[in-house]
């Protein structure tokens, strides 16, 4: 109840009126399905683990494949479904915006020619102006939106949410009032979304997507490891330095953002997740 | 048969998806080829073809190269050896890993963008909304989809706008990086002002309001494609369990 009650009402974007009690049971709801879809996501990638098949010789397993989608695409929707139906529209409206910017950046930070993928600075954006669960909702639903386009992102839907969730925490936590923490937490975040969306690249599409992480991977399998531990080595040499950057750019673009913009959030109010004092308005 | 534009929004998404879900259930590479032609000869059928074709050559040659060169030069599993430089064998059960996971991805990709490129985005937000599904996700997936074709003609605005006061897009990664910098904080802070408008103007038509709504839009949803829905679903489901029994971990070979 507390905790309801310290959240700034912003003008118009409540979640609605509701008795006490029932927007308690709602919100224990919610925390279920968080945690079922985080549940699912976790006991997926054990389960692939402990189960991997030891002889891939006649071809990709199907069984694994079937497995990796069904578990990872169920956690991702329940996170959705958590996470959607209570998020305020000053919220929801970005998440359009962080796909665009997920894409679109993508596509300007490739003209520079680093062998860097950035396919997250929209979301990251996103989690670190609204939030954890925000982060996580749209990292998910960009991949599904995004797999109009691109059918091979959608297996990827519970990484993305994976990298938004952190990065809302890192936000929350502190890490972007510094510059230099930011990297930092983008790097502890790739290890775990690298490590988590290996068995997808592994089971689901038999390689990577990229010859530049290709070659990686074949570096690792020359030296006899098994595809998924040769794939998961990849992420963990290519997934922490991208998303390193990533926080990085995302930080300098909060920045570069006028006060009046990022100061509109009441997650960046309410946890401080800025440097400096925000501008003078009748709430803070 | 129809035109794939006729079928409601929901029977050509099951239809999609289920052939997906089969397809890597089998994972038998003639079957992935068989549908990955389908998929191209339904696509050209819906005019789509030119468009379905090369977003999937897109996707799809950089994923086959890097299979073809992952799989086909090292695969320490192999057995049957057809050449070897050095630490690089080739050998066959390398390069029939590379062709089955490379036909299976193709297939499925081939046959979702035949889904996304034929669908109407405003009928399958309509039809989603009337099963049920929170408004939010239709709008978020419809906004989207709207806005990232208008993207690019923006970013070019910005780049003549920044270019007319001196921007230069030429030189090493510093100078290109400080170009990027120069268009991304435009086109970002642009975007997140604009969707604080939309956010207020969304609020005071009672978008995020609690109750029922009516939608000017309405799909007929005929009672055989609900039924060829159902049959799809169900023989997806017996498909994958199928397979699930089949090839549990400890049950016996793949």
């Amino acid at each position: 109840m507390s905790q309801q009650s310290l959240i700034l009402p912003a003008t118009g974007t409540g979640p609605g009126a509701g008795s006490a009690a029932g927007t308690a049971k709602a919100r224990r709801n919610r925390r279920l399905l968080e945690l079922a879809g985080a549940v699912s996501i976790a006991a997926t990638y054990i389960f692939l683990v402990l189960t991997q098949p030891a002889d891939i010789a006649n071809g990709p397993a199907s069984f694994s494949a079937l497995v990796a989608l069904g578990g990872f695409l169920l956690g991702a929707v329940l996170l959705i479904a958590a996470a959607l139906p209570v998020l305020p529209t000053s919220t929801l409206v970005l998440m359009p915006v962080a796909l665009v910017l997920n894409v679109v950046l993508g596509q300007l930070m490739g003209s520079t020619g680093l062998p860097f993928y950035f396919d997250a600075i929209g979301t990251v954006l996103i989690a670190v102006l609204a939030g954890p669960a925000a982060g996580a909702a749209t990292g998910a639903l960009s991949s599904i939106v995004w797999s109009f386009f691109n059918p091979t992102v959608l297996p990827f839907a519970a990484g993305a949410a994976l990298i938004g969730f952190l990065a809302g925490l890192a936000a929350r936590g502190g890490l972007f009032r510094r510059f230099y923490l930011a990297p930092v937490a983008g790097f502890v975040t790739g290890i775990l979304a690298g490590v988590v969306s290996a068995p997808i690249a592994a089971f689901v599409f038999g390689g990577t997507a990229g010859l530049g992480t290709g070659a990686v991977v074949s570096a690792f399998r020359a030296m006899g490891d098994t595809l998924l531990a040769a794939i998961t080595k990849q992420a963990l040499i290519s997934d922490p330095m991208d998303k390193a950057i990533v926080f990085a750019i995302v930080a300098l673009l909060v920045y570069a953002l006028p006060r009046r913009t990022s100061f509109q959030f009441p997650f960046v109010r309410r946890f401080r997740v800025l440097a400096g004092k925000g501008p003078a308005t009748p709430e803070a | 048969m129809r035109a794939p534009s006729t079928l409601h929004p929901l029977t050509s998404l099951t239809a999609a998806g289920c052939t997906a879900v089969i397809t890597t259930a089998a994972g038998t590479w003639p079957l992935s080829l068989a549908v990955a032609l389908a998929a191209v000869v339904l696509a050209r059928r819906a005019g789509a073809g030119r468009r379905v074709l090369g977003t999937a050559a897109a996707v799809l040659l950089p994923l086959g190269l890097s299979l073809l060169l992952l799989h086909g030069l090292f695969f320490p599993e192999g057995r049957t050896v057809l050449a070897a430089w050095g630490p690089a064998r080739v050998t066959a059960e390398g390069l029939a890993f590379a062709w089955e996971a490379g036909t299976r991805t193709g297939a499925c990709v081939l046959v979702l963008l035949l889904f996304s490129f034929t669908v109407s985005a405003p009928d399958l937000v309509a039809a989603l909304a009337a099963r049920g599904l929170p408004p939010q996700f239709g709008f978020v997936l419809a906004s989207a989809l709207t806005l990232l074709p208008a993207m690019a003609g923006r970013l070019e605005r910005i780049r003549a706008a920044q270019e007319s006061r001196g921007l230069v897009l030429r030189g090493g990664v510093l100078p290109r990086l400080a170009a990027v910098r120069l268009q991304m904080v435009p086109l970002v802070l642009g975007l997140i002002e604009e969707s604080g408008n939309r956010a207020q103007a969304l609020d005071a038509r009672g978008f995020g309001a609690a109750g029922p709504r009516t939608s000017y839009r309405q799909v007929t949803d005929p009672p055989a494609q609900r039924r060829l829905r159902t049959a799809m679903l169900l023989l997806t489901a017996a498909a994958v369990a199928l397979r699930l029994v089949a090839s549990w971990p400890g049950a016996g070979p793949v």
